[in-house]
């Protein structure tokens, strides 16, 4: 059986770098970043926005490459972690979906616009609704797992044609100001602080990852031993139970 | 090569065939297809001029209709167990995935054929000057559809849910269809020249080539066991 202690030590050192970083990157956010001339304080909303997003189209990555893995090889291990990725990707794409009404209220004077990224970020929150609505779904759990893979693949393929079609709409979301091109055109601060953003929450990421990955571990072996004791148990007293 | 496509045409015929004796599912689609356009159009204000939206409505409307249909793709196979016999048959998994879409596609092309004259009709629309183009329009967002309709219909009988899960699932991975189908439909339906659907046209064929390469290939694993 495979120990899950070298798992959990990596989940607590990167655990202590992530708190580290989280901490680091509020302090920049709300005493070293500038406030935005034309936006304004909402502005700063940003450094949650853009890494969350970040990770939630990370996780959809490591989604569709661990259930490529799973059909190909059947390792229980590679659908583990694709549960662990897909449960945060949902967790990150809600905040971004949260975070982006929040400030579109102040800067745009409205909650939702039916623009590019939104439309995106929306579709890719259902794929990942679908994909545990699926997993709850089935009768055996491994029949689960390859629906669920299965549903992993064809998004990944789906979502770059969903950001092709969606922006045949006109853009109304900001352009990037940090990662473009010719060169960041923000201040340096801006700058610094989502990085810092950027750093904090992949790394945070990774943490919940392997936390996660751990306790699906120990689900699917409690769940082993549950079977195996039923099956050893005589089938009077299993009826017993039963009735 | 042609062991393949003859595999796949036996399977497409044998659920053509049982759909042409029951009609049920041409007749269920088809006829709720027209009742979402009673729908529409009492729900719209008559001063409306429909022709300005209509394509939003016939592909809302063939989407609604199209997986209704879907749902019973794998229906009959799940409940008499007859999937495990077409599995145990000497025949390739994706000449199996490519017979059952060709039959949908079929199906689907069917009911496609009642609902533009049927909106032609309720809603005083006139196609008549670009039938070819809104010909190819139709026939490329259907076949898109219903690579991903087939893939995902045979998902979803496997599941307790049954075909109630099938539009969660679908839904979102079609909008790159809809978002063409319905801007193509919407231009020639306002009499734009053909020559302006053919970005449209372009792109639903791109998006049919690749769910034609990627659905066959993880059809393989929904059926196994």
């Amino acid at each position: 059986m495979e120990s899950l202690k070298g798992t959990l030590r990596w989940a607590y050192a990167l655990s202590a770098l992530a708190a580290a970083s989280v901490l680091a990157t509020f302090w920049m956010i709300f005493f070293y970043a500038p406030t935005e001339r034309e936006m304004g304080i909402v502005q700063r909303i940003y450094y949650v926005h853009v890494p969350s997003a970040w990770v939630a189209f990370l996780a959809f990555g490591i989604v569709a490459l661990c259930s490529v893995g799973y059909l190909w090889l059947r390792d229980d291990k590679l659908d583990a972690v694709a549960v662990a990725a897909a449960e945060l990707g949902t967790v990150f794409t809600t905040i971004v979906l949260l975070t982006g009404p929040l400030w579109g209220r102040i800067a745009w004077g409205t909650w939702w616009v039916w623009e590019p990224r939104l439309t995106l970020t929306l579709l890719l929150w259902f794929i990942y609704v679908g994909y545990f609505m699926l997993r709850g779904a089935t009768e055996t759990p491994e029949r689960g797992k390859r629906f669920a893979a299965v549903l992993g693949i064809v998004g990944a393929v789906d979502i770059p044609l969903i950001h092709v079609s969606v922006n045949w709409f006109r853009s109304q979301h900001p352009q990037p100001v940090v990662l473009r091109p010719e060169g960041p055109a923000a201040a340096p601060e801006i700058v610094q602080t989502l990085l810092m953003g950027f750093l904090a929450f992949t790394l945070l990421f990774f943490a919940l990852l392997l936390f996660r990955y751990g306790l699906e571990r120990l689900r699917a072996r409690a769940e082993a031993l549950r079977v195996r004791d039923e099956l050893d148990r005589p089938l009077s007293t299993s009826q017993g139970v039963l009735r | 090569m042609g062991r393949f496509l003859g595999q796949a045409l036996a399977v497409a015929r044998k659920d053509l065939v049982l759909e042409l004796r029951s009609r049920e599912r041409l007749v269920v689609s088809a006829t709720f297809a027209v009742l979402v356009a009673v729908v529409f159009s009492f729900s719209l204000d008559p001063t409306l001029r429909a022709r300005s939206f209509a394509g939003a409505m016939i592909w809302v409307t063939v989407i609604f209709a199209g997986i209704l249909g879907l749902g019973r793709s794998f229906a009959m196979e799940r409940e008499q167990e007859a999937l495990s016999g077409l599995l145990l048959a000497p025949v390739d998994r994706g000449a199996l995935f490519l017979g059952k879409f060709a039959a949908n596609l079929a199906i689907l092309l069917a009911v496609e054929l009642v609902v533009f004259p049927v909106y032609a009709l309720f809603f005083g629309l006139d196609f008549g000057g670009a039938l070819g183009g809104l010909a190819l329009i139709v026939l490329l967002a259907s076949t898109g559809f219903m690579l991903l309709g087939t893939l995902f219909a045979a998902v979803a009988a496997h599941t307790r849910l049954g075909e109630t899960v099938l539009p969660v699932l679908l839904l979102p991975l079609l909008i790159p269809v809809v978002i063409f189908a319905v801007s193509g439909t919407q231009r020639l339906l306002v009499g734009r020249p053909l020559e302006e659907v053919g970005g449209n046209l372009r792109m639903l064929l791109a998006f049919d080539l690749i769910y034609l390469f990627i659905c066959p290939v993880v059809f393989g694993s929904v059926v196994e066991e």
